[in-house]
């Protein structure tokens, strides 16, 4: 039988339309990458293609394309036409560099010349595939579907204008899918090639494919049914950072925050580099009107104050009683402000400069000489607050309606808050009495009422919707702009001033030397928290986000806590109350009942989610059993393998083909014998593997001769007929 | 030389002079090679002496043949004493029973007194008469012809004697260009002349021995079983395959597995063979008549339908 692969003729058609769709792959990249030559690059496609169509052996198209890429090198880099003297030792040169810039690890010291062989290997790599698709697997249809989301993807986001080139692929594509289609069937139906035969399908298929262009190129077209999403994403992503809207933005900072919500996409950019004792959480400002969606500033507020380098600073936070400490910050991205500590004292660096502190927001902006300046590197002489323990037990709430009037901004709540935000504060904070407690136990509440850190699948609330709201009833899930703003609005409702803050967190300890520590502060830590107010203490640091460990780091000091003798006996009281409340028994009983309680608890809770873990487990069950004749042979391919000539294993491989025909579809009758089955499998398939298999099984099997089967031979036929059932 | 080549070349001896037949050619050799005896049924003239005859020659056997008429008797087959006069004593004549492959040519023309007394014969491998008890030489190989029941003046077969015979065949015409190529054939010399035998007689019985020895697995006793027992069971049978139909089938399948070089009987020597060694045993009702089934027809329906065994039985 001849095969149909051995039609020179359609091969060769088959090779020029491969020729063409590759070229539109080519021409999208040379157009965008402003690469010139395209003829050139097109010359070795088309060679590339010619050899492989002719089948030259390798070593024979091998050196050849290598000798044309060098040409090229040499024609395009040098302007020689012939490989002389000069042009073979710009090559030895270029190579040189590129060697020692590849071995050193200095990726932007490789030449241009490099990228060029680069992209020359990733042509020829494309014409072996392409060749391998098309005159082994007779199957381009990935390709094809491929090349066209490539050029739709272009299209839309760059540049490029595939109006015209989507068409060409679709014709070629089509041929090309239609005649490899027609060789399979031919292969498969073991029908000779004959042109005759061939032209019977062929000319329809071309008849069809210029009809459907015709008609599709007259026939009106829709308008598009989305809105081109470029400008959708970008006027998100040009504002990424934490605290922008969107679907999914990118993390990092951001000024933003009008609208919280969505996904984010993890981004290691770089933003400082800080050498400082310990990890510290870097504030940039603060924000005090929730709107439902988001922060936003009050206008026109507060006053500003104007230092200079080494002046004494005055936040709102106190510096703490020990010794200071430095932080040098060099920065990696340009901001026209500082980031700094808590308990900062002054700000210093080599340029003389204007820091302007705003009480508005408690940001200190960066100025030269009236204009604004981004600083590159900076010295922070702060020491942490530390707070009285004893006075932050004496925070009492009613002293919270004595604070004047300046606060006011500090509760603001939207008048859409739903009462169930209100009442969850109420109720997480029924059993505190000081302010701080209360503060604390909301600042704890998160982490152990379910609720769960994620950055992903995180949704922006709709119009009617609060953010807070559904954070703290509906997902439970999110991130830290979810945590802190819950916090500050469930704190507002019991009247305790908060306001939300933004800036970075510790960063990654890249280096620790001599008691100072290196941490890099990449996008990755933009953070956001809560800063809440202390009736006769001040504001303090909050960190309800899950995971995050920012309030240990600025915790009050038990120690150096200045207390009167009495006092001890009054505070470890309700400490002490708290374990003798409880006897053993009852303790006893309720761990046992608590188990119970908990699962139940847990699985109402989350009897949504349980279900619908359920469905999809049996979803996915029910999927991957209906495609099991897809994967579950691969397995036994191997299975079979490990079994060594043993014909027990022969046997039970041969029963698994069975079953594995069946389920492609291929059934057996009752009466039918193997023999007869097999020879319709080879026939079906063009090949003689099963009736030789079934051969040597009927000998095991009736012939009672298991020992004369050469397991290790057959295992070839039987893993390639699985193969084609599978494929 | 094994057997297969040994009987492939008996074959091939055989289309020499008989053209386009060789399945009826390997079927007749299964059924001398298993100790059965073949009933071929079909109009005159398709070639059915030629091919005993080919056959005989092949074998390098003793050929006879009986032309059965209504007036035949049971001594013209199997032979008579006659008195000798001169030592005062009865000398037997051996009838042309007495050989290796006959050709007991319409069978169903003569009376059934000397149908059976042939039937006995075929059954015993000896005849008796008048209390002696003579062996029939060996190989011993009955080809009985008849012509298909419907034509007028014979004497159909009882059901109890069709069961003696391990195969029905019928011949069937050749197509119009192997009966050209008889045509042609025709016009030179008479080819079975020159036919010589390619094997002898004691290989044969070499070969009916070896028969014997050919595997016969469990799961295909079971099958063979399996398909005689529907025979019983389908509701157009009268009178289904008896247990002396299962032997058959299982000896019929070891010779044609032996034919084809093996030394095991697989499923397809049993669904080839079951229609000629079921298609005589038999019996329809006359509502299969109505119908217009067959027993060929019965015999295909329970192949298809009876599940082959294709795994060892457990416990094996």
């Amino acid at each position: 039988m001849t095969s149909i692969r051995k039609n020179k003729l359609f091969m060769a058609v088959l090779y020029v339309l491969v020729f063409f769709m590759l070229a539109e792959w080519l021409t999208p990249v040379i157009v965008l990458t402003e690469t010139g030559h395209k003829a050139l690059f097109l010359i070795f496609i088309a060679v590339g293609l010619w050899m492989a169509f002719l089948r030259v052996p390798w070593w024979f198209s091998g050196p050849i394309k290598i000798l044309y890429i060098l040409w090229f090198i040499i024609y395009v880099y040098t302007g020689n036409v012939f490989f002389t003297g000069e042009a073979i030792s710009f090559l030895r040169t270029d190579f040189g560099m590129n060697f020692s810039a590849l071995t050193s690890q200095n990726w932007a010291q490789t030449t241009d010349v490099f990228r060029t062989v680069l992209f020359f290997v990733l042509l020829w790599m494309a014409i072996y595939l392409i060749h391998y698709w098309v005159s082994f697997r007779l199957s381009i249809f990935l390709f094809y579907l491929l090349t066209v989301v490539f050029i739709a993807v272009l299209d839309t986001f760059s540049p490029y204008s595939g109006e015209t080139a989507i068409v060409r692929i679709m014709v070629i594509g089509l041929l090309l899918a239609g005649l490899l289609h027609l060789a399979r069937w031919m292969e498969g139906h073991r029908i000779l090639e004959r042109t005759d035969k061939m032209a019977m399908f062929a000319v329809p298929l071309v008849l069809l494919v210029a009809l459907s262009t015709a008609l599709a190129l007259y026939l009106p077209k829709a308008g598009p049914i989305w809105p081109d999403p470029v400008p959708f994403i970008t006027s998100f992503s040009g504002q990424g950072g934490v605290g922008s809207g969107g679907s999914v933005g990118r993390i990092g900072y951001g000024v933003d925050d009008s609208r919280l919500g969505g996904s984010f996409i993890g981004d290691d950019t770089a933003v400082f580099q800080v050498e400082v004792s310990e990890g510290q959480y870097w504030k940039v400002e603060s924000k005090d009107v929730y709107t439902t969606k988001g922060w936003e500033l009050t206008e026109n507020i507060g006053e500003s104050f104007i230092y200079g380098n080494s002046e004494t600073v005055d936040t709102d936070f106190e510096s703490g009683e020990e010794e200071l400490e430095s932080a040098f910050l060099s920065m990696e991205q340009g901001f026209p402000f500082v980031l700094y500590p808590y308990g900062t004292q002054s700000f210093s660096m080599e340029d003389s400069l204007d820091y302007q502190y705003s009480t508005a927001d408690q940001r200190f902006e960066t100025y030269q000489n009236g204009q604004e300046f981004e600083p590159e590197a900076y010295e922070i002489s702060f020491t942490e607050p530390s707070y009285s323990l004893a006075a932050l037990r004496e925070t009492n709430p009613e002293e919270l309606a004595e604070l004047p009037a300046e606060f006011g901004r500090f509760l603001q709540l939207p008048e859409e808050l739903p009462d169930r935000v209100r009442d969850l504060a109420a109720e997480v904070t029924e059993s505190s009495d000081t302010v701080y407690d209360k503060t604390r136990a909301i600042e704890r509440y998160f982490s152990i009422a379910g609720f769960e850190y994620s950055q992903s699948d995180i949704p922006v609330p709709e119009a009617d919707q609060d953010y807070v709201d559904q954070f703290l009833f509906d997902t439970k899930r999110g991130y830290c702009d979810n945590f802190s703003t819950s916090m500050v609005v469930m704190l507002r409702s019991l009247d305790i001033p908060a306001r939300w803050v933004k800036g970075f967190n510790e960063g990654e300890l890249i280096n620790s030397e001599g008691g100072t520590d290196v941490y890099q502060v990449t996008n990755n830590n933009a953070h956001s928290w809560v800063e809440a107010y202390m009736p006769g203490v001040g504001w303090m640091l909050f960190e309800p986000t899950i995971g995050f460990t920012g309030s240990s780091s600025i915790d009050f000091d038990l120690e150096l806590d200045p207390t009167d003798p009495e006092q001890p006996d009054q505070q470890e009281q309700p400490i002490a109350e708290q374990p003798g409340s409880a006897d053993d028994e009852e303790a006893a009983a309720a761990s046992g009942s608590s188990f119970w309680n908990r699962s139940i608890d847990f699985i109402s809770d989350n009897r949504w989610k349980l279900i619908w873990a359920f469905v999809g487990i049996a979803l996915l069950g029910t999927i991957l059993f209906k495609i099991r004749h897809k994967w579950m042979p691969k397995l036994l391919v191997s299975y079979y393998r490990m079994g060594r000539g043993r014909s027990v294993r022969f046997e039970k491989a041969y029963l698994r083909l069975l079953k594995q025909l069946e389920l492609y579809g291929i059934h057996r009758r009752p009466g039918q014998t193997l023999k007869s089955y097999a020879a319709y499998i080879d026939s079906f398939f063009g090949t003689r593997e099963m009736s030789e298999l079934t051969e040597a099984y009927e000998r095991t099997v009736y012939g009672g001769d298991a020992e004369s089967v050469d397991w290790h031979e057959l295992r070839e036929s039987r893993e390639n007929l699985i193969n084609r059932t599978s494929g | 030389m094994n057997a297969k080549e040994r009987l492939e070349k008996v074959i091939d001896n055989i289309e020499k002079v008989i053209i386009g037949k060789r399945n009826i050619a390997e079927l007749s050799i299964v059924a001398m090679l298993s100790h059965g005896h073949v009933l071929l049924e079909d109009v005159p003239g398709v070639g059915k002496t030629m091919l005993v005859r080919a056959l005989a020659k092949s074998v390098g056997a003793d050929f006879k043949r009986i032309q059965f008429t209504p007036d035949l008797l049971p001594s013209d087959v199997i032979g008579v004493s006659i008195y000798n006069p001169k030592d005062m004593e009865f000398h037997f004549r051996p009838g042309p029973i007495m050989g290796n492959i006959i050709l007991a040519d319409e069978i169903n023309r003569t009376s059934p007194k000397t149908q059976s007394s042939l039937l006995e014969a075929m059954e015993e491998a000896s005849v008796t008469i008048d209390g002696v008890t003579m062996q029939i030489p060996k190989p011993f190989f009955v080809m009985a012809t008849q012509n298909p029941i419907e034509y007028e003046g014979t004497y159909p077969l009882p059901e109890a004697q069709l069961d003696r015979f391990l195969l029905k065949i019928k011949m069937g015409y050749p197509t119009p260009k192997e009966e050209m190529e008889v045509l042609n054939r025709a016009q030179s010399a008479a080819p079975i002349e020159e036919l010589t035998s390619v094997i002898s007689l004691n290989e044969l019985l070499e070969l009916q021995k070896q028969v014997k020895t050919i595997k016969v697995d469990e799961t295909i006793r079971s099958y063979i079983v399996d398909l005689s027992r529907q025979t019983r069971q389908d509701a157009y049978v009268y009178l289904g395959v008896s247990p002396r139909g299962s032997i058959a089938l299982m000896k019929a399948s070891q010779a044609y597995a032996l034919l084809k070089g093996r030394d095991y009987v697989t499923p397809d020597d049993v669904q080839y063979l079951a229609k000629f060694v079921f298609g005589h045993r038999i019996m329809l009702r006359s509502e299969a008549r109505y119908d217009g089934i067959t027993a060929e027809e019965i015999t295909e329906r329970i192949l298809a339908k009876t599940r082959v065994p294709v795994q060892r039985l457990v416990g094996q």
